[in-house]
């Protein structure tokens, strides 16, 4: 998997392109948005990770570029302003996620992991999390190569999890996702398809976090990454 | 001035403590020369003078003619007494009557003696001892007017001489004063008591008038003292009468000059902890790789003390950025949003979420729709310095718990962080929201500033921190801190 770095900074750069080097991106650094518009321009790229502070054309203005000239690609903004305008405007302009400076490596690995999953989602059938394969368009699951029976409300609670891993997926949205084609479904309800998913994910290493009050949360899957999941 | 007053941006502690003092007693509280005294000192000596003056004047021209009526009735009277004089064989005889004589002396209120001689000095009728002229008696036609003393009362004297022959008798009438003093008294009551009155009016219109007219001085004044430090909105020229204009012209400027110099001193202190995150997150980055690298035991124990100053440094410039957010935040007031608590809190939890799953902590939420007025992001700030307090000294296995409602009636929405660590105990619970106190024995990564950090933000948005015994907790375990919004803006 490609990664670009767009990043002004040589040390901290450098520190991204090893940490996803050791994870087994294919990492390439630019140090100026100009530069990487013309990278884009003739390569193609899984993911961008954007300075936003850039000398030359900023962030902001790569960005706009980028979605202008068609590149789909996800793009995530790391930034040393934490104000709210700079993330919506990111945000607003295409940009798909933002990590404030600085930040633990393994959580730059894993948010890059989950914007490449969530393009590839969006562009093909297949979901890959660890061992877990979901073919989103044969409705068939595959863990550790073996098939996986899901009942269609697991099925549709895994998916919406999957779709945002390490980020807390509210209890409400599972509702949503759930109730697109049955009844009212209560919030107990959700804890026992939960329960079901863990007994099924859990032994193949795969962990559904709680979040007290709130929601559940895909641990990213702990591959080469220093164990997130304490 | 200007340096004076803009707060050092390489300690803003001491800033802070400058301004603390200067909040506590504010300059305005000393008194100066009230123009209300100075005006009155200025024009009360010449009012009092040209009221003495009028007065007296008034008095003296009243007198006179008084006295002059009352003078021409003594002489009225020798006259009448004179017309009984008559010259019998060249000796001077008088023929008065008892009648004539009752009607000379009948007077309501003075006595009247009277006295006539003939040439030679001998008396023909009357009372004899009236006292004869001073040399400086004063002469009135044929009259001599005099005053002088008889039988023990004050007396004013009328001598006639009336020709008799060749030679002159001398007619003298003497009357009591007690008409004129009366008469005295009345002049000076109804001249000195109307001009009295006149000038006590005076006063108390001078003073009602200088109290109106100060009065949106005083409002002025009052509206200054209460502000916060922070508060460099300009004064409202509009409201104020147009002679203070300048001063308020004056005042404005000085007050945008404070708050453009706070506000380079803030652009500064944020661009400086900005710029510090960049090489942080480079240093943090290659360090956490390093650790990741098969490391001899020694090396990784160095590496991870080197992490965590890291970590560290970077949470301290998150800070202080905050603090001079915070700080300059006071006049922003005008534009605070509509901060939705629960929206807040949710947001929050994707950030904290991953260090409570590192650290083993059960992380929960209780979250009801309340909405404040504030700075949004100083609001997370606050938020997310709470929750990462309870999680740095909650222990594995711990559980931190994030609240936000509605008030109950009359009271402001209110924000809570609840843990089960070893809790704060009630003599440090003042003591830790000040700046870079830490609670002796504390090992974690802070660096003291953060409850004060959340105290000033909650501050500036009116509202209170409180911190207490977790309910949850086995006391005196566990700490909950409760962040209240004022009532009105827990509205809506």
């Amino acid at each position: 998997m490609r990664v670009l770095i767009v990043e002004d900074d040589p040390s901290l750069a450098a520190g991204q392109r090893r940490a996803l080097q050791l994870e087994g991106f294919a990492v390439d650094v630019v140090p100026r948005g100009e530069a990487a518009i013309q990278c884009t321009e003739g390569e193609r790229f899984d993911i961008v990770i954007l300075d936003i502070g850039l000398p030359g054309i900023d962030g902001f203005e790569v960005i706009k570029r980028l979605r202008r000239g068609r590149h789909e690609m996800p793009i995530l903004v790391v930034t040393a302003r934490d104000s709210v305008g700079d993330r919506v405007r990111g945000l607003d302009l295409g940009a798909d996620d933002y990590l404030v400076k600085p930040f633990a490596n393994p959580e730059l690995v894993a948010r890059v992991r989950a914007l490449v999953r969530r393009s590839q989602a969006r562009t093909g059938p297949k979901i890959v999390h660890g061992p877990l394969i979901m073919d989103t368009v044969a409705r068939r699951c595959f863990l550790n190569g073996q098939p996986l029976e899901l009942a269609a409300r697991e099925w549709a609670v895994l998916e919406v999890l999957l779709a945002r891993v390490e980020k807390i997926v509210s209890k409400d949205t599972i509702i949503q996702a759930v109730t697109g084609w049955v009844e009212d479904i209560s919030p107990n309800a959700i804890e026992v398809y939960i329960s079901r998913l863990r007994a099924k994910l859990e032994p193949a290493g795969i962990s559904i976090r709680t979040v007290r009050g709130f929601g559940y949360l895909l641990v990213d899957y702990p591959e080469n990454a220093p164990a997130v999941a304490g | 001035m200007k340096d004076a007053l803009a707060p050092d941006p390489a300690n803003p502690a001491d800033s802070a403590r400058k301004r603390e003092t200067v909040g506590s007693t504010p300059p305005a509280r000393r008194r100066p020369r009230s123009l209300r005294g100075h005006l009155a000192r200025l024009l009360l000596p010449p009012l009092a003078a040209m009221l003495l003056v009028g007065a007296t004047g008034a008095y003296f021209f009243a007198i006179a003619p008084a006295t002059e009526a009352y003078d021409y009735g003594l002489v009225d009277a020798a006259h009448a007494i004179a017309t009984r004089v008559h010259m019998d064989q060249g000796r001077a005889q008088i023929d008065l009557p008892a009648v004539a004589e009752q009607v000379v002396r009948a007077d309501k209120y003075d006595m009247v003696y009277f006295a006539v001689r003939d040439p030679a000095g001998q008396l023909l009728a009357g009372d004899g001892g009236i006292p004869p002229p001073p040399p400086d008696a004063m002469q009135r036609d044929d009259v001599m007017l005099y005053d002088s003393v008889y039988w023990g009362d004050a007396v004013r004297v009328a001598l006639f001489f009336l020709p008799c022959g060749e030679q002159r008798c001398a007619i003298t009438v003497a009357e009591t004063t007690v008409k004129r003093a009366t008469l005295k008294r009345d002049i000076l009551f109804g001249s000195v008591l109307p001009q009295g009155l006149l000038a006590f009016l005076t006063v108390a219109l001078l003073v009602w008038g200088l109290t109106r007219g100060l009065e949106p001085l005083e409002v002025l004044s009052e509206e200054i003292r209460a502000r916060s430090p922070n508060d460099l909105r300009p004064i409202d020229l509009s409201i104020e009468p147009e002679e203070v204009r300048p001063l308020l012209v004056a005042l404005n400027q000085l007050f945008e000059e404070v708050a453009e110099s706070t506000r380079s001193q803030q652009r500064f202190l944020a661009n400086a902890a900005h710029q510090l995150r960049t090489p942080l997150a480079g240093l943090q980055a290659h360090t956490e790789i390093a650790l990741s690298l098969p490391v001899t035991q020694a090396c990784r124990a160095e590496l991870e003390q080197i992490h965590q100053g890291t970590v560290r440094t970077a949470r301290l410039a998150n800070q202080l950025l905050a603090l001079a957010r915070a700080e300059g935040g006071a006049h922003r007031s005008a534009v605070f949003d509509t901060v939705e608590l629960r929206r807040m809190a949710e947001d929050g939890a994707n950030e904290w979420v991953h260090e409570a799953l590192r650290r083993g902590i059960d992380l929960g939420f209780e979250l009801e729709p309340a909405s404040v007025r504030g700075d949004a992001l100083l609001l997370r700030e606050a938020l997310a310095n709470l929750v990462h307090n309870a999680l740095e000294y909650t222990p594995s296995g711990g559980h931190v718990t994030v609240r936000c409602a509605k008030g109950a009636r009359g009271e402001g929405a209110l924000i809570e962080v609840e843990d089960n660590g070893p809790g704060i105990p009630s003599d440090e619970r003042s003591r830790v929201l000040e700046r870079f106190y830490r609670m002796p024995g504390t090992t974690g990564i802070g660096s003291g500033l953060g409850l004060a950090i959340v105290r000033e933000i909650m501050q500036m948005h009116g509202g209170s921190i409180e911190i207490r015994d977790a309910i949850d907790a086995p006391k005196p375990a566990g700490c909950l801190i409760r962040l209240r919004f004022p009532a009105e803006s827990g509205k809506g």
